[in-house]
Protein backbone atom coordinates (compact mmCIF):
# COMPACT_ATOMS: atom_id res chain seq x y z
CA UNK A 1 0.00 0.00 0.00
CA UNK A 2 1.25 3.47 -0.84
CA UNK A 3 2.30 5.63 2.06
CA UNK A 4 1.49 9.11 3.23
CA UNK A 5 4.48 11.29 3.98
CA UNK A 6 4.36 14.06 6.57
CA UNK A 7 6.74 16.97 6.18
CA UNK A 8 7.23 18.73 9.50
CA UNK A 9 10.63 20.28 8.92
CA UNK A 10 11.01 23.27 6.64
CA UNK A 11 12.89 22.41 3.50
CA UNK A 12 12.97 22.09 -0.23
CA UNK A 13 11.20 19.39 -2.17
CA UNK A 14 12.41 18.84 -5.69
CA UNK A 15 12.26 16.47 -8.58
CA UNK A 16 15.52 14.60 -8.92
CA UNK A 17 16.19 11.63 -11.19
CA UNK A 18 12.44 11.11 -11.60
CA UNK A 19 11.87 10.74 -7.92
CA UNK A 20 11.38 13.13 -5.00
CA UNK A 21 14.20 14.69 -3.04
CA UNK A 22 13.60 16.45 0.24
CA UNK A 23 16.35 18.69 1.58
CA UNK A 24 15.68 19.94 5.11
CA UNK A 25 16.79 23.49 5.84
CA UNK A 26 17.47 24.65 9.40
CA UNK A 27 16.87 28.09 10.91
CA UNK A 28 20.23 29.44 9.70
CA UNK A 29 19.39 28.41 6.15
CA UNK A 30 21.87 25.55 6.24
CA UNK A 31 20.88 22.49 4.24
CA UNK A 32 20.72 19.12 5.93
CA UNK A 33 21.21 15.66 4.51
CA UNK A 34 18.75 15.11 1.65
CA UNK A 35 16.27 12.29 1.80
CA UNK A 36 14.92 10.61 -1.30
CA UNK A 37 11.28 9.56 -1.18
CA UNK A 38 10.43 6.58 -3.38
CA UNK A 39 7.92 8.23 -5.71
CA UNK A 40 6.24 4.95 -6.65
CA UNK A 41 5.29 4.45 -3.03
CA UNK A 42 4.00 7.91 -2.21
CA UNK A 43 0.26 8.30 -1.88
CA UNK A 44 0.09 11.91 -0.74
CA UNK A 45 2.06 14.53 1.15
CA UNK A 46 1.01 16.50 4.24
CA UNK A 47 2.96 19.71 4.57
CA UNK A 48 3.13 21.22 8.06
CA UNK A 49 6.44 23.00 7.83
CA UNK A 50 7.24 25.56 5.19
CA UNK A 51 8.06 24.05 1.87
CA UNK A 52 10.05 25.33 -1.05
CA UNK A 53 9.08 23.88 -4.39
CA UNK A 54 8.84 24.86 -8.04
CA UNK A 55 6.37 24.16 -10.81
CA UNK A 56 8.51 21.37 -12.25
CA UNK A 57 7.89 19.48 -9.04
CA UNK A 58 4.14 20.08 -9.15
CA UNK A 59 4.01 18.97 -12.78
CA UNK A 60 5.77 15.81 -11.75
CA UNK A 61 3.48 15.25 -8.76
CA UNK A 62 0.47 15.84 -10.98
CA UNK A 63 1.65 13.19 -13.43
CA UNK A 64 2.21 10.74 -10.60
CA UNK A 65 -1.24 11.62 -9.11
CA UNK A 66 0.20 12.63 -5.76
CA UNK A 67 -1.88 15.16 -3.81
CA UNK A 68 -0.25 17.68 -1.49
CA UNK A 69 -2.18 19.02 1.51
CA UNK A 70 -1.10 22.27 3.16
CA UNK A 71 -1.57 23.44 6.74
CA UNK A 72 -0.82 26.82 8.24
CA UNK A 73 1.14 27.66 11.38
CA UNK A 74 -1.85 26.85 13.57
CA UNK A 75 -2.39 23.53 11.82
CA UNK A 76 -5.50 24.70 10.02
CA UNK A 77 -6.12 23.07 6.71
CA UNK A 78 -5.46 25.71 4.12
CA UNK A 79 -5.80 23.79 0.88
CA UNK A 80 -4.61 21.04 -1.38
CA UNK A 81 -2.78 20.62 -4.59
CA UNK A 82 -4.91 18.06 -6.37
CA UNK A 83 -3.70 16.32 -9.51
CA UNK A 84 -6.20 16.47 -12.33
CA UNK A 85 -9.17 14.15 -11.97
CA UNK A 86 -8.38 10.86 -13.52
CA UNK A 87 -11.68 9.08 -12.99
CA UNK A 88 -13.99 11.42 -14.83
CA UNK A 89 -17.55 10.24 -15.17
CA UNK A 90 -20.22 12.54 -16.46
CA UNK A 91 -22.98 10.12 -15.56
CA UNK A 92 -21.87 10.11 -11.94
CA UNK A 93 -21.69 13.89 -11.87
CA UNK A 94 -25.22 14.24 -13.20
CA UNK A 95 -26.60 11.68 -10.76
CA UNK A 96 -24.88 13.42 -7.86
CA UNK A 97 -26.27 16.79 -8.86
CA UNK A 98 -29.78 15.40 -9.29
CA UNK A 99 -29.68 13.98 -5.79
CA UNK A 100 -28.57 17.31 -4.46
CA UNK A 101 -31.26 19.27 -6.29
CA UNK A 102 -34.24 17.21 -5.30
CA UNK A 103 -35.10 17.55 -1.62
CA UNK A 104 -36.87 14.21 -1.73
CA UNK A 105 -33.70 12.49 -2.82
CA UNK A 106 -31.32 14.60 -0.77
CA UNK A 107 -32.96 14.25 2.65
CA UNK A 108 -32.57 10.46 3.02
CA UNK A 109 -28.85 10.78 2.29
CA UNK A 110 -28.42 13.65 4.72
CA UNK A 111 -30.31 11.69 7.37
CA UNK A 112 -28.05 8.70 6.76
CA UNK A 113 -24.97 10.76 7.48
CA UNK A 114 -26.42 12.07 10.73
CA UNK A 115 -27.58 8.63 11.77
CA UNK A 116 -24.23 7.04 10.90
CA UNK A 117 -22.34 9.65 12.90
CA UNK A 118 -24.65 9.24 15.91
CA UNK A 119 -24.41 5.44 15.83
CA UNK A 120 -20.63 5.56 15.86
CA UNK A 121 -20.67 8.10 18.70
CA UNK A 122 -22.88 5.72 20.66
CA UNK A 123 -20.39 2.92 20.03
CA UNK A 124 -17.65 4.99 21.63
CA UNK A 125 -19.82 5.83 24.62
CA UNK A 126 -20.93 2.24 25.09
CA UNK A 127 -17.31 1.11 25.02
CA UNK A 128 -16.40 3.40 27.90
CA UNK A 129 -19.66 2.67 29.66
CA UNK A 130 -18.53 -0.93 29.93
CA UNK A 131 -15.29 0.31 31.46
CA UNK A 132 -16.49 1.84 34.68
CA UNK A 133 -17.39 5.25 33.29
CA UNK A 134 -21.02 6.03 33.85
CA UNK A 135 -22.32 7.38 30.58
CA UNK A 136 -25.86 5.99 30.65
CA UNK A 137 -27.39 9.43 30.79
CA UNK A 138 -25.62 10.70 27.67
CA UNK A 139 -26.38 7.48 25.82
CA UNK A 140 -30.06 7.88 26.64
CA UNK A 141 -29.98 11.50 25.58
CA UNK A 142 -28.43 10.71 22.19
CA UNK A 143 -30.79 7.80 21.60
CA UNK A 144 -33.73 10.10 22.27
CA UNK A 145 -32.38 12.69 19.85
CA UNK A 146 -31.85 10.04 17.19
CA UNK A 147 -35.55 9.20 17.24
CA UNK A 148 -36.22 12.67 15.86
CA UNK A 149 -34.03 12.18 12.77
CA UNK A 150 -36.84 10.94 10.53
CA UNK A 151 -39.15 13.78 11.60
CA UNK A 152 -37.14 16.58 10.08
CA UNK A 153 -37.62 17.56 6.48
CA UNK A 154 -35.33 20.55 6.16
CA UNK A 155 -31.56 20.45 5.97
CA UNK A 156 -30.97 23.26 8.45
CA UNK A 157 -33.21 21.59 11.03
CA UNK A 158 -31.29 18.38 10.54
CA UNK A 159 -27.99 20.21 10.95
CA UNK A 160 -29.34 21.67 14.17
CA UNK A 161 -30.25 18.22 15.43
CA UNK A 162 -26.80 17.00 14.48
CA UNK A 163 -25.38 19.85 16.53
CA UNK A 164 -27.47 18.83 19.55
CA UNK A 165 -26.31 15.23 19.29
CA UNK A 166 -22.71 16.30 19.07
CA UNK A 167 -23.11 18.65 22.01
CA UNK A 168 -24.45 15.85 24.19
CA UNK A 169 -21.62 13.64 22.98
CA UNK A 170 -18.92 16.17 23.77
CA UNK A 171 -20.27 16.53 27.29
CA UNK A 172 -19.27 12.93 27.89
CA UNK A 173 -15.64 13.69 27.05
CA UNK A 174 -14.97 15.02 30.53
CA UNK A 175 -15.99 11.65 31.97
CA UNK A 176 -14.00 9.63 29.48
CA UNK A 177 -10.75 11.58 29.57
CA UNK A 178 -8.90 11.28 32.85
CA UNK A 179 -6.59 14.23 33.45
CA UNK A 180 -7.96 16.91 31.17
CA UNK A 181 -11.04 19.09 31.25
CA UNK A 182 -12.77 19.79 27.99
CA UNK A 183 -15.65 21.97 29.09
CA UNK A 184 -17.55 23.16 26.05
CA UNK A 185 -16.47 22.75 22.48
CA UNK A 186 -14.65 25.82 21.27
CA UNK A 187 -13.24 26.30 17.83
CA UNK A 188 -11.76 29.12 15.82
CA UNK A 189 -9.66 29.22 17.95
CA UNK A 190 -9.84 26.21 20.29
CA UNK A 191 -9.37 27.29 23.89
CA UNK A 192 -7.99 24.26 25.67
CA UNK A 193 -6.02 21.07 25.11
CA UNK A 194 -8.87 18.70 24.28
CA UNK A 195 -10.50 21.19 21.93
CA UNK A 196 -7.20 21.70 20.14
CA UNK A 197 -6.82 17.98 19.63
CA UNK A 198 -10.39 17.66 18.34
CA UNK A 199 -9.88 20.45 15.84
CA UNK A 200 -6.59 19.05 14.65
CA UNK A 201 -8.01 15.53 14.42
CA UNK A 202 -11.14 16.57 12.57
CA UNK A 203 -9.01 18.35 10.04
CA UNK A 204 -6.88 15.23 9.55
CA UNK A 205 -10.04 13.14 9.12
CA UNK A 206 -11.45 15.59 6.60
CA UNK A 207 -8.28 15.45 4.52
CA UNK A 208 -8.19 11.65 4.70
CA UNK A 209 -11.76 11.53 3.37
CA UNK A 210 -10.92 13.96 0.60
CA UNK A 211 -7.96 11.79 -0.37
CA UNK A 212 -10.22 8.76 -0.71
CA UNK A 213 -12.99 10.58 -2.60
CA UNK A 214 -10.36 11.56 -5.13
CA UNK A 215 -9.88 7.89 -5.97
CA UNK A 216 -13.54 7.42 -6.81
CA UNK A 217 -15.76 8.99 -9.41
CA UNK A 218 -17.58 11.20 -6.94
CA UNK A 219 -17.31 14.94 -7.20
CA UNK A 220 -15.96 16.19 -3.86
CA UNK A 221 -17.69 19.58 -4.13
CA UNK A 222 -21.30 18.35 -4.29
CA UNK A 223 -22.48 17.34 -0.84
CA UNK A 224 -25.76 16.37 0.76
CA UNK A 225 -25.74 17.14 4.47
CA UNK A 226 -23.46 20.16 4.36
CA UNK A 227 -24.37 22.90 1.95
CA UNK A 228 -22.01 22.90 -1.03
CA UNK A 229 -20.22 26.20 -0.99
CA UNK A 230 -17.31 27.77 -2.71
CA UNK A 231 -13.72 26.74 -2.45
CA UNK A 232 -14.25 23.76 -0.30
CA UNK A 233 -14.72 20.07 -0.74
CA UNK A 234 -17.94 19.68 1.21
CA UNK A 235 -18.57 16.03 0.36
CA UNK A 236 -15.49 15.27 2.44
CA UNK A 237 -17.24 17.00 5.36
CA UNK A 238 -20.27 14.72 4.95
CA UNK A 239 -18.15 11.58 4.96
CA UNK A 240 -15.95 12.81 7.80
CA UNK A 241 -19.05 12.99 10.05
CA UNK A 242 -19.26 9.22 10.04
CA UNK A 243 -15.60 8.56 10.63
CA UNK A 244 -14.75 11.29 13.14
CA UNK A 245 -15.90 9.27 16.19
CA UNK A 246 -13.96 6.20 15.07
CA UNK A 247 -10.76 7.76 13.84
CA UNK A 248 -10.35 11.01 15.70
CA UNK A 249 -12.10 10.66 19.04
CA UNK A 250 -10.74 7.20 19.76
CA UNK A 251 -7.23 8.36 18.97
CA UNK A 252 -7.63 11.32 21.32
CA UNK A 253 -8.98 9.16 24.16
CA UNK A 254 -6.12 6.71 23.96
CA UNK A 255 -3.42 9.36 23.52
CA UNK A 256 -4.58 11.29 26.57
CA UNK A 257 -5.49 8.39 28.81
CA UNK A 258 -2.24 6.58 28.10
CA UNK A 259 -0.42 9.86 28.72
CA UNK A 260 1.26 9.79 25.32
CA UNK A 261 0.30 13.44 25.07
CA UNK A 262 0.77 15.50 28.23
CA UNK A 263 -0.15 19.00 29.23
CA UNK A 264 3.46 20.05 28.59
CA UNK A 265 2.84 19.23 24.92
CA UNK A 266 0.62 22.29 24.53
CA UNK A 267 1.38 25.96 24.38
CA UNK A 268 -1.10 28.54 25.58
CA UNK A 269 -1.08 31.70 23.55
CA UNK A 270 -3.30 34.71 23.64
CA UNK A 271 -6.83 33.37 23.49
CA UNK A 272 -5.89 30.00 22.06
CA UNK A 273 -4.18 26.72 22.74
CA UNK A 274 -1.66 25.30 20.26
CA UNK A 275 -0.07 21.88 19.84
CA UNK A 276 3.69 21.74 20.18
CA UNK A 277 5.64 19.88 17.51
CA UNK A 278 6.09 16.86 19.76
CA UNK A 279 2.35 16.41 20.30
CA UNK A 280 1.57 17.08 16.66
CA UNK A 281 3.94 14.30 15.61
CA UNK A 282 2.57 11.98 18.27
CA UNK A 283 -0.98 12.59 17.09
CA UNK A 284 -0.17 12.17 13.41
CA UNK A 285 1.67 8.93 14.19
CA UNK A 286 -1.25 7.53 16.18
CA UNK A 287 -3.74 8.67 13.53
CA UNK A 288 -1.68 7.08 10.77
CA UNK A 289 -1.55 3.82 12.74
CA UNK A 290 -5.30 3.96 13.17
CA UNK A 291 -5.83 4.44 9.43
CA UNK A 292 -3.72 1.41 8.60
CA UNK A 293 -5.27 -0.71 11.35
CA UNK A 294 -7.30 -3.53 9.87
CA UNK A 295 -10.58 -5.06 10.85
CA UNK A 296 -12.29 -8.18 9.59
CA UNK A 297 -15.01 -6.86 7.30
CA UNK A 298 -18.27 -8.66 7.78
CA UNK A 299 -19.77 -8.68 4.31
CA UNK A 300 -16.50 -8.69 2.37
CA UNK A 301 -15.10 -11.49 4.50
CA UNK A 302 -11.56 -10.18 4.48
CA UNK A 303 -9.55 -7.73 6.52
CA UNK A 304 -9.81 -4.11 5.54
CA UNK A 305 -7.94 -1.05 6.80
CA UNK A 306 -9.79 1.96 8.19
CA UNK A 307 -8.49 3.96 5.27
CA UNK A 308 -9.99 1.52 2.81
CA UNK A 309 -13.21 1.63 4.81
CA UNK A 310 -13.56 5.29 3.84
CA UNK A 311 -13.21 4.36 0.20
CA UNK A 312 -15.78 1.59 0.57
CA UNK A 313 -18.12 4.22 1.94
CA UNK A 314 -17.60 6.23 -1.24
CA UNK A 315 -18.41 3.16 -3.31
CA UNK A 316 -21.64 2.64 -1.38
CA UNK A 317 -22.56 6.24 -2.03
CA UNK A 318 -21.80 5.77 -5.72
CA UNK A 319 -24.10 2.76 -5.84
CA UNK A 320 -26.85 4.71 -4.14
CA UNK A 321 -26.55 7.60 -6.58
CA UNK A 322 -26.68 5.31 -9.57
CA UNK A 323 -29.72 3.60 -8.12
CA UNK A 324 -28.08 0.22 -7.71
CA UNK A 325 -28.28 -0.18 -3.96
CA UNK A 326 -29.58 1.95 -1.09
CA UNK A 327 -26.99 3.70 1.05
CA UNK A 328 -26.64 2.45 4.61
CA UNK A 329 -24.07 4.39 6.62
CA UNK A 330 -21.13 2.53 8.05
CA UNK A 331 -21.62 1.50 11.64
CA UNK A 332 -18.89 0.06 13.80
CA UNK A 333 -19.82 -3.42 14.96
CA UNK A 334 -17.16 -3.87 17.59
CA UNK B 1 5.32 -7.09 1.18
CA UNK B 2 8.41 -5.72 2.85
CA UNK B 3 11.74 -6.14 1.09
CA UNK B 4 15.43 -5.55 1.55
CA UNK B 5 17.32 -5.18 -1.68
CA UNK B 6 21.09 -5.33 -2.01
CA UNK B 7 23.06 -5.07 -5.18
CA UNK B 8 26.58 -5.55 -6.39
CA UNK B 9 26.93 -3.64 -9.62
CA UNK B 10 29.90 -2.70 -11.76
CA UNK B 11 31.20 0.83 -11.18
CA UNK B 12 30.01 2.18 -14.52
CA UNK B 13 26.40 1.14 -14.00
CA UNK B 14 26.05 1.67 -10.28
CA UNK B 15 24.71 5.25 -10.36
CA UNK B 16 22.06 4.27 -12.84
CA UNK B 17 20.96 1.46 -10.57
CA UNK B 18 20.95 3.74 -7.52
CA UNK B 19 18.66 6.23 -9.27
CA UNK B 20 16.39 3.48 -10.46
CA UNK B 21 16.01 1.89 -7.02
CA UNK B 22 15.39 5.22 -5.29
CA UNK B 23 12.11 5.51 -7.18
CA UNK B 24 10.73 2.42 -5.49
CA UNK B 25 12.48 1.91 -2.15
CA UNK B 26 14.16 3.81 0.65
CA UNK B 27 17.92 4.01 0.43
CA UNK B 28 19.47 3.09 3.78
CA UNK B 29 23.11 2.39 3.06
CA UNK B 30 25.44 2.04 0.08
CA UNK B 31 23.94 -0.64 -2.19
CA UNK B 32 21.15 -1.37 0.31
CA UNK B 33 17.46 -0.44 0.10
CA UNK B 34 14.41 -1.35 2.08
CA UNK B 35 10.72 -0.62 1.99
CA UNK B 36 7.14 -1.66 1.51
CA UNK B 37 6.35 -2.59 -2.08
CA UNK B 38 3.62 -4.51 -3.84
CA UNK B 39 4.34 -7.70 -5.74
CA UNK B 40 3.50 -6.14 -9.08
CA UNK B 41 5.61 -3.08 -8.47
CA UNK B 42 8.56 -5.21 -7.40
CA UNK B 43 8.34 -7.21 -10.62
CA UNK B 44 8.19 -4.00 -12.61
CA UNK B 45 11.20 -2.65 -10.76
CA UNK B 46 13.30 -5.81 -11.16
CA UNK B 47 12.44 -6.05 -14.86
CA UNK B 48 13.82 -2.60 -15.43
CA UNK B 49 16.79 -3.27 -13.18
CA UNK B 50 17.62 -6.27 -15.30
CA UNK B 51 17.92 -3.98 -18.30
CA UNK B 52 20.56 -1.93 -16.50
CA UNK B 53 22.56 -4.92 -15.25
CA UNK B 54 25.26 -6.88 -16.97
CA UNK B 55 24.25 -10.38 -15.95
CA UNK B 56 27.76 -11.74 -16.31
CA UNK B 57 29.10 -9.45 -13.60
CA UNK B 58 26.30 -7.87 -11.58
CA UNK B 59 23.82 -9.25 -9.14
CA UNK B 60 20.83 -8.15 -7.12
CA UNK B 61 19.56 -9.99 -4.07
CA UNK B 62 16.08 -9.34 -2.71
CA UNK B 63 15.04 -10.50 0.75
CA UNK B 64 11.29 -10.63 1.00
CA UNK B 65 9.08 -10.68 4.02
CA UNK B 66 5.29 -10.81 4.13
CA UNK B 67 5.13 -8.14 6.76
CA UNK B 68 7.48 -5.63 8.30
CA UNK B 69 6.61 -7.08 11.70
CA UNK B 70 8.50 -10.24 10.84
CA UNK B 71 11.68 -8.29 10.51
CA UNK B 72 13.81 -7.10 13.36
CA UNK B 73 16.21 -4.33 12.50
CA UNK B 74 19.26 -3.57 14.56
CA UNK B 75 21.61 -0.75 13.80
CA UNK B 76 25.15 -0.57 15.13
CA UNK B 77 26.90 2.74 14.89
CA UNK B 78 25.56 5.62 12.84
CA UNK B 79 22.21 5.32 11.03
CA UNK B 80 22.88 6.64 7.55
CA UNK B 81 19.23 7.25 6.75
CA UNK B 82 15.93 6.43 8.37
CA UNK B 83 12.91 5.13 6.50
CA UNK B 84 10.31 7.00 8.51
CA UNK B 85 7.48 8.80 6.72
CA UNK B 86 7.67 11.82 9.04
CA UNK B 87 10.23 14.29 7.84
Amino acid sequence: MKKTYYLFNPGRLSRKDNTLKFTPVDEDGKEGQPRYLPVENVNDLYVFGSLDANSALYNFLGKQSIAVHFFDYYEHYTGSFMPKDYLLAGKMQIAQTQYYLSAKKRMPLARSFVRGAALNMLKNLQYYNRREKDLNQTIGQIEALMLQIPEYNKIDQLMGLEGNIRQAYYQAFDTIINDFEMGTRTKQPPQNEVNTLISFGNMMCYTACLGQIYHTQLNPTISFLHEPGYRRYSLALDLAEIFKPLLVDRTIFSLLNKRQVKSSDFRHELNRCVLKDSARKEFVKAFEEKLSDTIQHRSLGRSVSYKHLIKLECYKLTKHLLGAEGYVPFKAWW
Amino acid sequence: MYVILVYDIGKRRVTKMLKHCRKYLNWIQNSVFEGEISKARLTEMLDQAYEIMDDEEDSIIVFKSKNKEWLEKEILGFERQSTSNML
